[in-house]
């Protein structure tokens, strides 16, 4: 309890600077428009391909036409919140504690899993056969993050590394990248492109089910703490009733036949309400490596 | 001719129905060929789009990084395109083989995809970052060459298939200009021929019918079948029919002027000759008349015993007594007729057994109404003739018999017949055909009158009289009485029989 009360006040705090930022937008009447952004969780083209059902049945549900915009990184979401073309976006769990510290976004909802799991946890792996067991054996090996803002990708095992002495990951490693997205970090590893890699478990898993490879040649050195699965937040001066028809539509999917469909297909049993205090996780992370989320520079190098 | 119109219907209406079912399915081929070339080409476009949308995304690889590179948006949306119309492909049906290449073929797509999906997000080092492009370009390269090769490939035979479909569809097309071209044809023929079939029969009766206008009733229309045929039949019975009614009333009126001069002949001559026929009886009475005067007068007496017979045979021609009818046996009148007249056939043949006699009368023969004096005189004529036609002898058969509607004179419904039919020398055809006239006799001594005698009291009892060859040689009268007054008359009462 009192931790949550911590990260609502520390959420609350960064939202002044996003207050700034509202505009005015026209959501109402017949030409009305919101534009969806998607981080690069996956290939981008199978995000988008996996995302359009979704969208198009809230766009039926609610009455404005939506369109997707797929991001090669995850940070652009900040960027494109910034410069106020992006209306609402499914964030990851460190983009959206980002996007919420600096522009002030509200989280609606997330997905259940069809598991009934609704958070995802990061995992370090390697090939079995690389013979690396720990930290210290990663020394001078190639490391492939996903993103700079990402919890699974980057936040997390940074953190690892920090918990096991390394401060500087640029300097212990012989070459540090990032794939952009989960699934490309993991096949790097197991096509033998990078020896480290880190990724989210639900990425790690869906790809397991096609490629046994995956779970047959990988190894998982550690796991991080749980924290909300990929979560649909809108700018904070969207049109309240538009808010609450977003959120509506989204919660009441799975009492439909139409949604119920669409939520198999997404790989989620349901929407459910997502709030602030369900980051706490990230924000934790965020102080293990001393990460002001505020004042973060997530632009990779 | 109404068989001939429904025929000719039947044939025409069963002709523009095979016509227009054969217009219809070739019309059909046509637009189901044509439609599969449309679909065919409508595939080639698409792999020609898919070929388009590879090349294009190649150059957005190309100048990535460049003042030149497209919107991030318009890459993936190019992308999107060419994972769509690949997929588009495996929609379609098409050949196992086919299927296994448009799966590769999308398979590549999805490979060209990963690669971009990695080049578009991934952030390394430089070399890395060139190794990742490499691959997608290799990638996309390869992609490229299979298109173009099916691409290539499929052209051709889409080509070859094209000229193909139009050719066949041209033949078509002579095929429908020759059936819209005869059917105008064919259905002018039919036209014609009805026309025809119509006009000439009809312009035929309207010929005839002015002949018979103009007077000439022997012209007989020849030439026409079916319905105008029949009509044909009864027009040329009806010129017959007026014919011999004008002929019959020509004959009265003569017979009525022949009759008038003949009574007053009579009258005149009758007492004139009354006188001579006494004075000679008287003058033969006288005994001192010479032998040779005896002879003389005697002479002169059958002479006018002649003419007294000549004058009452002209009288009963010309002014025939109105027959008195009753119901008559037939039987009873021949055979009180064959009683008077055998006196006379053996005088006439010169031998009592030269003539013989044969009677075949039928005991059912029905009463008809007739007056049996005149009946009697017809027959004792016609026995007499036969007698004189056989004069080395010979038979004389009489016969009787009942004939329904259906007989030999339909016309006459229910009729009696009696046939007198000898075996004497017969009568040629020409002297048959003048034989009932008056006047007309082969014989040295005939008035002519006797046989036109019979056939007038024969008609005015409504009957029919004929003559024929008799098959065993000599002659046959036939006389024909209706039964139309004595409907169902068999027993007599009161009536004059023999019986």
């Amino acid at each position: 309890m009192l931790r949550g009360c911590l990260l609502a006040s520390i959420l609350g705090l960064a939202l002044l600077p996003g207050l700034a930022q509202s505009q005015e937008r026209k959501e109402t009447g017949s030409d009305k428009s919101l534009l969806i952004g998607l981080i690069p969780e996956q290939n981008i083209f199978k995000q988008i391909e996996r995302y359009t059902p979704l969208t198009d049945y809230l766009s039926k549900k609610v009455g404005v036409k939506i369109r997707l915009k797929v991001l090669t990184r995850y940070g652009n979401i900040i960027d494109n919140f910034a410069s106020s073309s992006l209306d609402a976006a499914f964030f990851g769990s460190f983009t959206y504690a980002l996007a919420h510290t600096k522009l002030g976004v509200e989280v609606l909802a997330r997905p259940e899993a069809l598991d009934g799991s609704s958070t995802y946890h990061g995992l370090l792996f390697v090939r079995k056969d690389s013979g690396i067991k720990n930290v210290k054996s990663m020394k001078g090996k190639r490391i492939a993050f996903v993103d700079k803002a990402t919890t699974a990708g980057f936040l997390f095992p940074v953190a690892h590394l920090m918990r096991h002495g390394v401060t500087d990951y640029k300097t212990y490693f012989k070459e540090v990248y990032f794939t952009g997205t989960h699934d490309h970090a993991i096949l790097d590893v197991l096509n033998k492109r990078a020896d480290v890699g880190a990724a989210k478990n639900t990425v790690f898993e869906r790809l397991a089910q096609t490629d046994t490879r995956i779970s047959q040649e990988l190894v998982v050195l550690d796991k991080s703490a749980n924290v909300p699965e990929n979560a649909l937040a809108v700018r904070r001066d969207l049109d309240t009733a538009l808010k609450r028809l977003l959120l509506d539509a989204l919660l009441s999917m799975s009492n439909r036949s139409d949604g119920q469909t669409i939520l198999l297909n997404f790989g989620a049993k349901r929407f459910i309400l997502t709030a602030d205090r369900d980051y706490w996780a990230v924000v934790q992370y965020a102080r293990e490596i001393n990460l002001d989320l505020a004042k973060y520079d997530y632009m990779n190098e | 001719m109404k068989k001939r119109i429904i025929i000719g219907l039947s044939v025409f209406a069963l002709i523009f129905f095979a016509g227009g079912i054969y217009i219809v399915s070739t019309i059909e081929k046509a637009t189901s060929t044509l439609d599969r070339l449309i679909r065919l080409h409508q595939v080639e476009i698409l792999r020609e789009q898919l070929l388009t949308d590879a090349r294009r995304v190649q150059a957005d690889l190309a100048f990535k990084g460049t003042h030149y590179a497209r919107e991030l948006d318009t890459v993936v949306a190019h992308v999107l395109e060419l994972g769509n119309e690949a997929r588009s492909c495996l929609g379609c049906h098409h050949s196992e083989e086919i299927t296994a290449k448009i799966t590769d073929l999308v398979q590549q797509v999805q490979n060209y995809k990963d690669a971009l999906s990695r080049v578009l997000t991934i952030r390394a080092n430089t070399a890395r970052l060139e190794e990742e492009e490499h691959r997608a370009v290799d990638v996309g390269q390869q992609l490229v060459d299979q298109l173009t090769t099916m691409t290539s490939l499929t052209r051709a035979r889409l080509d070859q298939r094209t000229r193909a479909s139009l050719q066949a569809i041209g033949g078509m097309k002579s095929v429908l200009f020759i059936l819209i071209s005869i059917g105008p044809i064919l259905a002018l023929g039919l036209a014609v021929i009805f026309i025809k079939g119509f006009t000439r029969p009809v312009g035929l009766l309207l010929q005839a019918t002015r002949k018979v206008k103009g007077g000439d009733l022997s012209f007989r229309i020849q030439g026409l079948r079916d319905e105008f045929g029949e009509v044909a039949a009864s027009f040329n019975e009806m010129s017959a029919s007026l014919h011999e009614q004008i002929q019959n009333m020509q004959r009265a009126e003569h017979l009525k002027m022949v009759g008038e001069m003949a009574a007053g002949l009579v009258h005149e001559v009758k007492n004139p000759l009354a006188g001579i026929k006494a004075s000679i009886q008287i003058l033969l009475q006288e005994g001192n008349v010479p032998e040779e005067d005896r002879v003389v007068l005697t002479a002169v007496l059958g002479e006018v015993n002649r003419i007294e017979s000549l004058m009452k045979g002209l009288l009963d021609f010309a002014r025939p007594p109105k027959p008195q009818f009753m119901p008559v046996d037939m039987n009873s009148v021949v055979e009180s007729s064959i009683t008077l007249s055998l006196p006379y056939s053996s005088v006439a043949s010169g031998s009592r057994k030269a003539v013989e006699i044969v009677k075949r009368l039928d005991p059912r023969l029905p009463m008809v109404m007739a007056d049996p004096n005149q009946m009697q005189q017809v027959l004792l004529n016609l026995f007499m003739n036969a007698v004189e036609a056989m004069p080395g002898g010979g038979t004389l058969t009489v016969s009787t018999s009942e004939n329904l509607e259906t007989g030999s004179s339909p016309d006459m419904g229910r009729h009696i017949q009696i046939e007198i039919a000898d075996t004497g020398k017969g009568i040629d055809e020409e002297t048959r055909k003048k034989i009932f006239q008056p006047f007309f006799t082969t014989k040295r001594k005939g008035t002519g009158l006797g046989l036109a005698i019979t056939k007038r009291f024969v008609e005015m009892h409504s009957g029919k009289i004929s003559i024929d060859q008799n098959p065993n040689g000599g002659t046959i009268f036939r006389i024909l009485l209706p039964r139309t007054n004595m409907e169902e008359t068999t027993a007599p009462t009161g009536a004059l029989t023999g019986r």
